[in-house]
């Protein structure tokens, strides 16, 4: 019987160590074997100094959804930084640590006083093996990466190829030394006895062809941007969301395309929204304190109906707040932020493929809906490396965008005529006949400035009501269910990032006998309610775990439904934790279905 | 604020945490850090025979679960190795350049399997068994109704032979001088206990001393043993079994007091204050004897954690060995030893 292969490592060490590039090339190798990846940096601030690096990876010959609760292995490249780490270590676990440091180590200070007695201890001279092989310490981290690939029996090609891919572009000598240090710590896991249960089974061979990539979140935009066809992109600078025009800086000057780096977030939306009123498929990405600028030009995206795509990736807030913590604590703003009655789509993907095929629908929804459309992820899913298979079938160019309702340019041309589903015929300045006015002022059909009550509550009513048919837009899942079918105890409602995290649990309550499920909700505004609400009519209780303090989902769905939810807040600003998941199940599963809505803290259960 | 007192035990065998089990109940509050070169909790070592029987989990050999540690507020760490003692600060520098302070230690770090310098250059073709992983190595190395060559033939090697001969292996003995540690046996009567081993299944050779040990070729036993009469023995592993000398490579500039193990008074105290030695480790002072001796088995060495415990708790007993030394031929006329009769739970 094959190996089950599911297994979280953690490499932790100071900024400095090499943690996060070591992190990249495990995962990089282990997707070039053919195993399932996810993974996840933690990262410090600041740009200098010895703050604390953290490199999570999931493996896995089967299908996942987020990081796991506890780590199977856990490297340390700087004990301080790791002790604290220790305890997420599960059982049985490996804790691998330089038994050969630099310096001196005060009492309490080295690691091997602080496992815990399940863990199973490797004591490596990983300093003096990297000094024997390379003939300095720089490389400790490679050689504690060969050392978990021999350790484990990984594909040492696959792992030799990924270093080689990693210093392509600097001296052969950088990589001639990686490979040496990473040899020097294959042999000597090859050659250590594994007293820990990791089991690592072979990869599971895939049934459809396709090119298999390991993305980030960020990443995964910028493809999904450049498979939309992508014309023009305008950002400023702002964690996490940079990656996001770092790819496409990268990428758009050789397909054709244009992206200016703009002077602020103001700028980067006016242009934006210029742009897309151009006929250009546009976009800018930013994070919350970028968006808050940005919240008066969305809202005269909304008023002049221009298409535009704005991705924003939450950190911890508010304010500058935690840059490179991770938070689901924007919601208002993307939904509601701005002056007015400034209705716009909102799409939070939920895995990093979402996050590509979210990035490419909205540049067609914002087309076929004339509206702004934002797509929220986060920082964990901004940074959040999966592998992502793509098919090669999806086609996100532009289709018919020119051509929208009833009357042609030319003919009494009314950008804003009020139709049966409230779209108005668009055309792009330059186009003979299209000559109308695009403006923030209340408007008529022609685009005149208007202040009439009539006018302005039709035009309200248009500018809404042509969202309705947002949510049956062909191409996204923009709500599914996964778990029991049927009445069940206990139902998750999750979006964004966390909605990896809420399907886990839901698994693992289901194993306990536990009857429950999980949807996952993609649109969040406009609020796709039928689904949402049948699916809440099926639970005892709905549970809605998110990144924030407040519950900003939860306010949604109640305020929308009327229904009672269970929040489940966590803002510590790290990624959802499945286990306190799971404890809000069981304790959900225990109760009645409770009359109001309700705080849920598990942790005090 | 008061700080509780820091008890430190060196080793991770019966000694080492009998006696934390017993400063744990007599000093609730004392903080305990057991130190150990080895990667596991404490596991059952006389239980390690049973890799034959296919206990190949070393799960299944622990004498506590991870949360007795925990329960009982004892740090254990393992993968650490001493370095050198200084009684005078009352420190340990650890092999990773960490220096750790006691108040009162507890040296229990046992002893190792003692091979005799004609065969060190062999070292690397024998195979010991003193701890779970070279357990393993043996019982994978031994091929189906194979040979394990024993030199020497210690009461520990005697006692793996019963199993590895119960489970359709064969066990050749080259007799030593040492055949029989820690028991002398009168020369009058070796020829009955030689013939209880026969008896026992063991195939019982007295070639003279090993010359020399090559490894075999691929289609053969993966050893053969060489003697100085010329003979030859073919077989899958061999094994060294001399007996044991305490392990104190660590004690050198420590200024403790040795012959060949560390020697202590019957309270099992070391000439250095604040530091006791309990188990293979130590030599006590016997009035009888007028002479420092080694106590072998595991009641002894339990016993000798206890009073330890007892001593670095405030107490002044003396240690009093049991009765673990008697090998004897049975009425069957096969060998016994209380030393087999193990049971550290009981």
């Amino acid at each position: 019987m094959a190996k089950q292969t599911d297994i979280q490592i953690s490499i932790c060490g100071s900024a400095g160590d090499g943690t996060i590039a070591v992190g990249d090339i495990f995962k990089r190798a282990m997707a070039r074997a053919g195993y399932r990846v996810i993974a996840f940096d933690h990262y410090p601030a600041e740009i200098r100094g010895f703050g604390k690096c953290i490199s999570r990876t999931r493996i896995s010959n089967n299908q996942v959804y987020s990081m796991k609760s506890y780590s199977d292995v856990l490297v340390s490249l700087n004990d301080l930084h790791a002790i604290p780490h220790v305890g997420e270590v599960r059982d049985y676990g490996a804790i691998i640590y330089d038994s050969a440091p630099m310096s001196a180590v005060a009492e309490g200070a080295h690691i091997s006083g602080h496992l815990m007695p399940g863990h199973l201890p490797y004591a490596l001279p990983i300093r003096e093996l990297s000094e024997l092989a390379t003939g300095a310490n720089r490389s400790r981290n490679i050689v504690a990466l060969g050392f978990i690939a021999g350790l484990y029996q990984l594909p040492q090609q696959a792992f030799h190829q990924a270093i080689a891919a990693k210093f392509e572009a600097k001296a052969p000598a950088v990589a001639d030394t990686a490979l040496a240090a990473f040899d020097s710590g294959f042999k000597s896991g090859s050659s250590t006895y594994k007293f820990d249960d990791v089991q690592v089974g072979r990869p599971r061979a895939r049934k459809n062809g396709g090119e298999v990539r390991m993305m980030t979140g960020n990443g995964a935009i910028a493809h999904g941007c450049l498979e939309a066809g992508i014309e023009t992109f305008f950002g400023y600078p702002i964690t996490p969301a940079t990656g996001i025009m770092e790819r496409l800086a990268v990428e758009m000057p050789r397909r054709g395309g244009r992206l200016v780096q703009t002077e602020d977030e103001i700028a980067a939306i006016s242009a934006t929204i210029g742009a897309g009123y151009a006929g250009a498929r546009a976009a800018t990405a930013t994070s919350g304190p970028g968006l808050a600028l940005m919240a008066e030009m969305l809202g005269l995206g909304v008023m002049a109906e221009v298409p535009a795509v704005v991705f924003v990736s939450q950190r911890g807030g508010p304010s500058t707040g935690m840059p490179t913590k991770t938070e689901q604590s924007d919601l208002n703003l993307a939904v509601w932020g701005g002056h007015g009655d400034a209705g716009r789509i909102v799409l939070a993907p939920t895995n990093v493929e979402g996050c590509r095929r979210c990035a490419a629908r909205a540049f067609e929804m914002a087309e076929k809906f004339q509206v702004p459309v934002i797509v929220l992820i986060d920082l964990y899913l901004s940074n959040r490396y999966e592998t992502v298979f793509l098919q090669g079938e999806d086609n996100f160019l532009p289709k018919n965008w020119q051509r929208v309702g009833s009357s042609a340019p030319g003919d009494n041309y009314r950008r804003y005529e009020l139709t049966a589903d409230g779209l108005s015929p668009r055309c792009v300045p330059g186009e003979a006949g299209g000559i109308h006015t695009a403006t923030g002022l209340e408007h008529d059909e022609y685009g005149r400035p208007n202040d009439n009550p009539d006018v302005h509550s039709l035009m309200s009513e248009k500018r809404h009501e042509k969202l309705r048919d947002a949510m049956k837009y062909r191409g996204i899942n923009f709500t599914k269910r996964f778990g029991d079918k049927g009445k069940i105890d206990v139902g998750l409602l999750a979006w964004g990032s966390t909605f990896g995290e809420a399907l886990e649990a839901v698994l693992l309550a289901r194993e306990e006998g536990i009857r429950c499920a999980a949807m996952k909700v993609v649109m969040i505004s406009p609020l796709p309610s039928r689904p949402i609400l049948r699916f809440c009519n099926d639970c005892q209780q709905v549970l809605v775990p998110e990144l924030n303090y407040t519950g900003q989902f939860a306010n949604l769905v109640s305020g929308e439904l009327g229904r009672p939810v269970v929040r489940v807040n966590h803002a510590t600003g790290a990624p959802m934790d499945i286990n306190y998941l799971l404890t809000a199940i069981r304790n959900a599963a225990k109760k009645k279905l409770r009359s109001k809505t309700t705080t849920s803290n598990p942790t005090k259960a | 604020m008061p700080t509780s007192t820091h008890h430190v035990v060196l080793g991770n065998g019966i000694a080492g945490n009998h006696a934390a089990d017993v400063i744990r109940k007599r000093d609730p509050n004392s903080r305990i850090t057991i130190i150990s070169a080895g990667a596991l909790l404490f596991y059952n070592r006389y239980d390690l025979p049973n890799v034959f029987r296919g206990r190949h989990q070393w799960v299944d050999y622990l004498v506590h679960p991870p949360e007795y540690y925990e329960s009982q507020n004892i740090t254990l760490r393992r993968k650490t190795r001493v370095v050198e003692l200084e009684p005078q600060a009352q420190t340990l520098s650890l092999a990773h350049r960490e220096t750790l302070h006691y108040d009162k230690l507890l040296i229990a770090t046992g002893g190792h399997a003692y091979i005799p310098a004609r065969l060190l250059d062999d070292v690397g073709l024998m195979h010991s068994f003193h701890n779970f992983r070279v357990a393993m190595q043996v019982q994978s190395a031994v091929r189906k109704n194979g040979t394990v060559i024993m030199l020497g033939g210690d009461v520990m090697g005697l006692d793996l032979a019963r199993t590895i001969i119960a489970t359709g292996h064969r066990v050749i003995v080259a007799l030593d001088n040492r055949t029989f540690w820690p028991h002398e046996i009168a020369q009058s009567e070796r020829a009955r206990y030689l013939q209880a081993l026969e008896s026992m299944g063991l195939d019982v050779r007295d070639h003279g001393k090993v010359d020399h040990i090559e490894a075999g070729n691929s289609k053969g036993p993966a050893r053969q043993v060489f003697f100085e009469d010329g003979s030859e023995i073919r077989g899958d592993v061999v094994m060294p079994f001399f007996g044991l000398v305490p392990t104190v490579d660590f004690l050198a500039t420590s200024g403790i007091d040795m012959e060949r193990g560390i020697l202590v008074n019957p309270q099992l105290q070391t000439a250095r204050d604040n530091i006791w030695a309990a188990g293979d480790v130590c030599q006590i002072w016997s009035a009888t004897s007028n002479a420092y001796r080694f106590y072998y088995g595991y009641r002894n060495v339990k016993m000798m954690g206890e009073v330890a415990a007892y001593n670095m708790t405030g107490e002044q007993s003396p240690f009093e060995s049991t009765v673990d030394e008697a090998l004897e031929v049975t009425s069957k006329g096969l060998l016994h030893s209380p030393f087999w009769e193990y049971d550290q739970r009981g």
